[in-house]
């Protein structure tokens, strides 16, 4: 995606610009066809000598605030991702729970992980806002997004911690309820596929599938094994988002 | 009010003029810009104007083919942004005659 003909500050900018429209929830079409505008102007501007400061501006981030503040945030398209990475995350956790049996989830378990996602998303667009605004390095947005990430992993142990030991109802699946809901979770997880015509939901399915099947065949404990598929689910997630999904449209 | 303020609504009535005189597109129109003396301004601010702009149906942009090879977005003035344009006008003359008169009378002793 970076424009070879422009310098690196300006591919930079652009890039920050990118993220930072997306995470305010701006319309793809849209932040595609700023970035492309201003791409061209920044080409141009380089070949006539003037630095990337006589077109942003001293501060970028309040240049990138005034171009969001013109663009329409695309509520329908935000839904899509939150929905998306909720149900998701169910059908997933569906698909993982029925090779152990029959399905049933506590109600505390359903409420804990929708809270849990809908955190993580907001943790994840907040950092993604903060690090684009603020230009900075890829080293610093590691150090942002890895304790958001420690938290999740935090959170998601200490539901199935609580979990065992708080008394909230049950809800059995059972033998047909169950069948019927990974029947439910293939038609979602297609029909969802077809829908946003991403790759997220495939990308995702293998991050949180193959890192725990390749784990069993090593002689690790289990509960390092957890540990290392959960990291490397969820930082395959964060850099999945980061780094391919403003970048694909 | 700051004259990075006032330069604003200035900039607006000026961009409308250069458009309608023919249609540009976005760095041409930051060169006009600065060609007329408008060189304090960053070149970038034109485009969230632009795209105000167009939110508010005074112009209307076009993809067109460039010699350099990626298309070109060009904007042109709409019905609406023609009348915006005479009523800048006008108030401009009116704002201008005023500025005049006070400074003739009132710093001339």
């Amino acid at each position: 995606m970076t424009n070879p003909q422009l310098s690196k500050k300006s591919n930079k900018f652009l890039e920050d610009l990118r993220a930072y429209l997306f995470a305010k929830g701006k319309k793809f079409e849209e932040i595609k066809e700023i970035t492309n505008e201003l791409e061209m102007h920044l080409l141009e501007a380089e070949k006539n000598g003037k630095p990337i400061e006589k077109i942003v501006g001293n501060s970028p981030a309040e240049y990138m605030e005034m171009i969001s503040k013109e663009m329409d945030i695309d509520v329908s398209g935000w839904f899509k991702y939150i929905l998306l990475i909720i149900i998701g995350s169910f059908t997933f956790k569906i698909f993982s729970d029925v090779s152990k049996g029959e399905l049933a989830y506590s109600v505390f378990e359903i409420v804990g992980h929708i809270a849990d996602s809908i955190l993580f998303i907001i943790l994840l667009f907040a950092a993604v806002k903060f690090i684009s605004k603020r230009q900075l390095s890829d080293t610093k947005a590691i150090l942002i997004v890895t304790p958001i990430i420690l938290i999740e992993m935090g959170i998601f142990v200490g539901i199935i911690y609580f979990n065992n030991r708080i008394d909230s109802p049950m809800i059995h699946f059972g033998e047909t309820g169950t069948w019927l809901a990974v029947a439910l979770s293939a038609i979602l997880i297609i029909g969802m596929t077809l829908w946003a015509k991403t790759s997220v939901l495939v990308v995702v399915l293998l991050l949180l599938f193959l890192p725990d099947y390749l784990l069993s065949f090593t002689s690790l404990q289990l509960e390092m094994q957890l540990i290392i598929s959960l990291l490397i689910t969820y930082g395959g997630i964060a850099l999945y988002l980061w780094l391919v999904f403003p970048k694909e449209k | 009010m700051s004259s990075t303020q006032m330069l604003k609504g200035i900039i607006d009535g000026c961009v409308l003029a250069i458009i309608k005189d023919k249609e540009v597109y976005g760095y041409e129109l930051a060169e006009k810009l600065e060609a007329y003396g408008f060189e304090s301004f960053s070149e970038g601010t034109i485009y969230p104007m632009l795209m105000r702009m167009q939110r508010e149906e005074l112009v209307t942009a076009t993809f067109k083919k460039s010699t350099a090879g990626p298309r070109r977005k060009y904007y042109s003035l709409t019905q609406k942004g023609e009348e915006e344009l005479q009523q800048f006008i006008y108030r401009w003359k009116q704002l201008q005659q005023s500025v005049n008169q006070v400074l003739r009378f009132e710093s001339d002793d």
